[in-house]
């Protein structure tokens, strides 16, 4: 199907910029033999400093174009064009779905990468320390939290989805998030590790460890355990529980977390 | 109505296709998109072209049409919007689900409304579960209001308590500290006739206070503000802008009355205790210590020690009317200086500093003369203080 060369043959290109990333060495040597991870895909990538600081590395033919997250380039070669609008790349979208996607926490607009020539190489990469991964999205819509998006093909729609009131209050989840649909690639990214869990029945997920989850899967807010009382003193307070049969992804740190470990060391300016 | 013979009109077209999708085993990744028609006695559903035209052309050739008999289907809803429709076969190892418009309804229709009766069955599951989510989440909600009422009100009333337990010399040291924040270049020395009227007027209250051992001291500060206030401790602050003000001495009188009660009841080492308590409730319960020590910096700051609640004020009002009298002098002399200022000078900010941060004058003026009329009745005498040549010092 696919008469291009495959993406070692361009590797040494893309080399020049990597070794300033001393934590690479390692994956360097493994991602020499790395293969497509999918058949199906049409986009060549590798992604490379794998888990701790994940870049996505794309291998771009001219005319290729791939949709990415405002200010997620890293470094490109000098072939690719960089194009910024509101819009999905098929035209779909506009300025309404600019401001509903900055309610999601992703941003108003959208940075298009098209490669003029050959041989192009883009490599993006997520703001917080973490991994990514690519989800190869064939049929249906992929839900995904505000800020996990990370790149698309042109190919897939995003826009923003309402999840409801009560789960936004009470679970500290956005009330808005990410629906991707279409057929193409999805890189998403994590803070922390990411796993991906094959879902059938049921599966709870502490708030704000969800990264993404197909829409068979049913999301509600509920009680970690028997109590309510119980499960706010065992400091789980409310979980998101998911129904149905799809793939979930959840990350193992949780950005709020953080921001609440940190928020009370700044000093107030 | 046309509206219904259009929708039965859609509902019967035997080739209307709906997108959707499989879940079997055989298929790579267990799940493909799928278009999905319904017979009259099957759900068929086969590979949409958009899931073929990224497959392997080997494994087009091994993908089947998945078919399951609507007499043993069984529905169920769900998907993240909630309105995806699930249809299982019996051994429930396939499952075809579609979330487009008009699939259930078409569903039920074919199968003579056997499979929309499920459906509804589900749907009045799922709401009930959802509306009993809602009452307790509504109950907890409340619950935790109430318990943050009833916490405020207890930090309240256990700071009240905790004051009587500390030193009045706690007080002084909170007021020296804040009195070092005022600027003194404004000060007028001590034998200008304006501090010494006030200082006069202070001593004869004195006795009269609720802690007369407390040391009482007051300054005058050269300022158009009409404004006076009393730090923790019993050091007070008179500005010449209210002194020009005054009427009569009285009402002078009241007012330093009024703030030393402030000071005797010591209602800014409550406020502070208050404060303080309040942040120290919300750490315990937040875990936020920053806050804590912005506060007890702030705590320093003048502005909260000399703004206090409205109960406080009223409080003061009372027990100032109570110096008053026992001073001899007229209780109402407190209203009356405020009733003046609201009259004359109504629409002039600037002057409304001390009645702004204070209750409603109306309900000010009747509660001390309530107040006066439980009192035995007795003579007031006239402040023997010239008040005239002390506005002209000021001049």
């Amino acid at each position: 199907m696919d008469q291009r060369p495959p993406l070692v043959s361009s590797y040494a290109q893309a080399t020049l910029w990597i070794p300033r990333m001393p934590a690479c060495d390692l994956i360097r040597s493994q991602s020499l033999n790395f293969q497509y991870l999918s058949t199906f895909t049409t986009m060549q990538y590798d992604l490379v400093c794998r888990p701790a600081s994940t870049a996505v590395r794309f291998a771009l033919e001219a005319g290729e174009s791939i949709t990415c997250e405002v200010g997620a380039m890293i470094a490109m070669s000098s072939g690719i064009t960089v194009e910024t609008t509101s819009k999905s790349r098929g035209g779909g979208g506009g300025i309404m779905k600019g401001i509903k996607r900055m309610f999601t926490g992703e941003n108003f607009f959208l940075n298009h990468f098209t490669s003029q020539q050959s041989q192009q190489t883009l490599l993006i990469g997520p703001t917080l320390l973490g991994d990514c991964i690519h989800h190869p999205l064939r049929s249906g819509s992929m839900v995904v939290q505000g800020s996990s998006w990370l790149a698309s093909s042109s190919s897939i729609d995003i826009d923003a989805t309402w999840r409801g009131f009560t789960s936004a209050v009470f679970s500290g989840e956005s009330m808005f998030w990410v629906k991707c649909s279409g057929t193409g690639d999805l890189f998403l990214s994590s803070y922390g590790a990411i796993y991906p869990i094959q879902v059938d029945g049921e599966y709870t997920v502490d708030t704000g460890h969800i990264v993404a989850f197909e829409d068979t899967l049913q999301f509600k807010i509920g009680k970690a355990g028997k109590s309510l009382i119980g499960s706010f003193l065992g400091g789980e307070g409310l979980v998101c529980k998911f129904q149905g049969q799809g793939k979930l992804y959840c990350q193992s740190h949780n950005p709020p977390s953080l921001g609440k470990l940190l928020g009370p060391k700044l000093k107030p300016r | 109505m046309p509206w219904n013979v259009i929708k039965v009109d859609k509902m019967l077209d035997p080739n209307q296709q709906f997108r959707g999708g499989v879940f079997h085993h055989s298929i790579p990744d267990g799940r493909i998109g799928a278009d999905i028609r319904i017979s009259p006695s099957e759900i068929i559903a086969e590979p949409s072209a958009e899931a073929l035209s990224v497959m392997d052309p080997s494994e087009i050739a091994r993908m089947p049409r998945w078919v399951i008999p609507l007499s043993e289907c069984q529905v169920d809803l769900g998907g993240a919007s909630g309105r995806m429709v699930f249809c299982r076969n019996k051994e429930r190892d396939l499952t075809i689900f579609c979330e487009e418009r008009g699939f259930a309804a078409v569903l039920g229709d074919r199968s003579g409304g056997m499979l929309s009766e499920q459906l509804h069955l589900v749907k009045k599951r799922q709401a009930g579960e959802n509306h009993r989510f809602r009452f307790w989440l509504t109950v907890g909600a409340v619950a935790t209001l109430l318990l943050g009422v009833i916490g405020y009100y207890s930090v309240l009333a256990a700071a009240r308590l905790a004051i009587a337990a500390v030193p009045i010399s706690m007080d002084e040291k909170i007021g020296s500290m804040a009195m070092q924040t005022i600027e003194k270049e404004q000060k007028l020395a001590a034998d200008h006739p304006a501090t010494k009227f006030v200082t006069e007027i202070v001593d004869r209250l004195k006795p009269h206070a609720a802690i007369p051992e407390m040391n009482f001291k007051v300054i005058v500060i050269q300022s158009s503000e009409v404004n006076a206030f009393a730090l923790p401790g019993g050091q007070m602050v008179v500005y010449t802008g209210l002194l020009k003000k005054a009427e009569t001495g009285e009402q002078v009188a009241g007012v330093l009355a009024h703030e030393m009660s402030h000071a005797t009841l010591r209602h800014g080492l409550q406020r502070v205790s208050q404060s303080l308590g309040i942040v120290a409730a919300i750490q315990f319960l937040i875990g936020d210590a920053g806050g804590l020590l912005a506060l007890g910096s702030q705590a320093a700051q003048t502005s909260i020690l000399t703004s206090y609640s409205r109960q406080s004020e009223t409080e003061a009002d009372l027990e100032g009317a109570r110096m008053l009298h026992e001073a001899g002098l007229d209780p109402e002399s407190i209203s009356a200086f405020f009733d003046k200022l609201k009259k004359e000078d109504g629409d002039i900010p600037g002057v409304l500093v001390w009645v702004s941060s204070h209750p409603l004058h109306e309900q000010r003026i009747e509660s001390i003369a309530k107040f006066k009329s439980t009192l035995a009745k007795k003579e007031y005498g006239p402040l023997d203080l010239d008040l005239d040549t002390v506005r002209k010092s000021l001049q």
